[in-house]
């Protein structure tokens, strides 16, 4: 029973990347492409290590300590590098309307 | 159609490969005499845990010690063709240091919390050289990655060079020195039995292997970091 808990769990969690990967494949710019991959790659992760506590309890201080590394490192690093692509005004999609960071920026002054 | 033909050619001439490879291959049942003796020796008579980490800190510690010479050749050249053609003037340095754009909060908070997590880790790696997968390398690239966290977080930031190689040059003689007390006192260059064996599976066993991970891991840290520093603007 505990391992087709955990059986589903790491499916479900490589469903999630899998649509990560599709989401990087077919995404139309580079910030709808990052958000793809970091979102659904960091709820697979963490669903596949979910799945991984159920078929060796043991293990779970461990896991658990690498579900909140990478809850902390993947957002932080695609924020970082999607203000990166910003600032050096990669562009975005056609249809995309609303450009918050820009405006703030404005609003501030100066701007980059 | 010929560039297909031939690719097509190509692979299944790889396959033909892989597929003779695939078939004749029988898995070994016992180990050959060199890995069995090493399986052997290694628990018993220096008291690692980790059969690896025995044979990289002793019995072929002489290459480790060729290794991190490598590491520190290419760390002074990364510098030398990276680096400025001469020192920069202190208000240059600032200069450069205003034009670079500074991280957002998010990173600058992210860095504060996974630095201390990082350097953590990377002691964690270090000391269970011995006793699981982990040693001195591994531990010093870890390290690393924190400091590139830092310069990240911080584009301002400068790291204390001159600590670095001061730091890594010690570390580095002590490396060497212990190499020397095992010519005194025990076997052989790089002998790790000039401390006592200890305990079996203990986490300060093993006699000096966990120091020379240490020194090791100190050494690559410093190094990694030079480097990491010299690829700024």
């Amino acid at each position: 029973m505990m391992e087709l808990i955990g059986s589903i769990l790491v499916l479900l969690g490589a469903i999630f990347h899998f649509s990560a990967g599709l989401g990087m494949l077919r995404m139309p710019d580079a910030y709808t492409r990052m958000q793809a991959g970091t979102k659904a790659s960091t709820l697979g992760n963490t669903l596949v290590l979910a799945g991984l506590v159920f078929y060796h309890p043991a293990w779970g201080m461990k896991l658990l300590i690498i579900v909140y590394f990478v809850l902390m490192t993947n957002p932080v690093s695609s924020h970082a590098l999607a203000r990166a692509a910003h600032s050096i005004r990669l562009p975005m999609a056609g249809d995309t309307g609303i450009d918050a960071l820009r405006d703030r920026e404005q609003k501030s002054g100066g701007g980059t | 159609m010929i560039r297909r033909l031939s690719v097509a050619v190509a692979i299944a001439a790889f396959g033909l490969v892989f597929l003779s490879l695939a078939v004749g291959y029988t898995e070994q049942v016992s180990l050959r005499p060199l890995a069995e003796s090493y399986v052997r020796l290694v628990p018993q008579e220096l008291g690692a845990q980790n059969v690896i980490t025995g044979i990289l800190l002793t019995f072929r510690a002489f290459d480790t010690l060729g290794e991190v010479a490598v590491l520190f050749m290419v760390a002074a050249s990364v510098g030398l063709v990276l680096g400025p053609t001469q020192p920069l003037s202190a208000e240059a340095r600032e200069e450069v240091a205003v034009k670079a754009r500074p991280s957002s909060e998010i990173v600058r908070s992210g860095a504060e919390i996974l630095a201390p997590l990082i350097a953590i880790f990377a002691a964690y790696i270090i000391m269970n050289g011995h006793l699981s997968a982990g040693g001195g390398f591994q531990g010093g690239a870890v390290i690393a990655s924190g400091v590139l966290l830092m310069l990240l977080a911080y584009p301002r930031y400068r790291l204390a060079l001159d600590f670095l190689s001061i730091t890594e040059s010690v570390a580095g003689v002590l490396f060497v020195l212990a190499g020397v007390a095992g010519l005194i006192f025990a076997g052989g260059f790089l002998d790790n039995r000039i401390l006592p064996i200890g305990q079996f599976g203990a986490l300060f066993s093993a006699g000096a292997i966990p120091v020379l991970s240490m020194l090791l891991g100190i050494k690559v840290g410093c190094e990694l970091s030079v480097i990491l520093d010299s690829f700024r603007p």
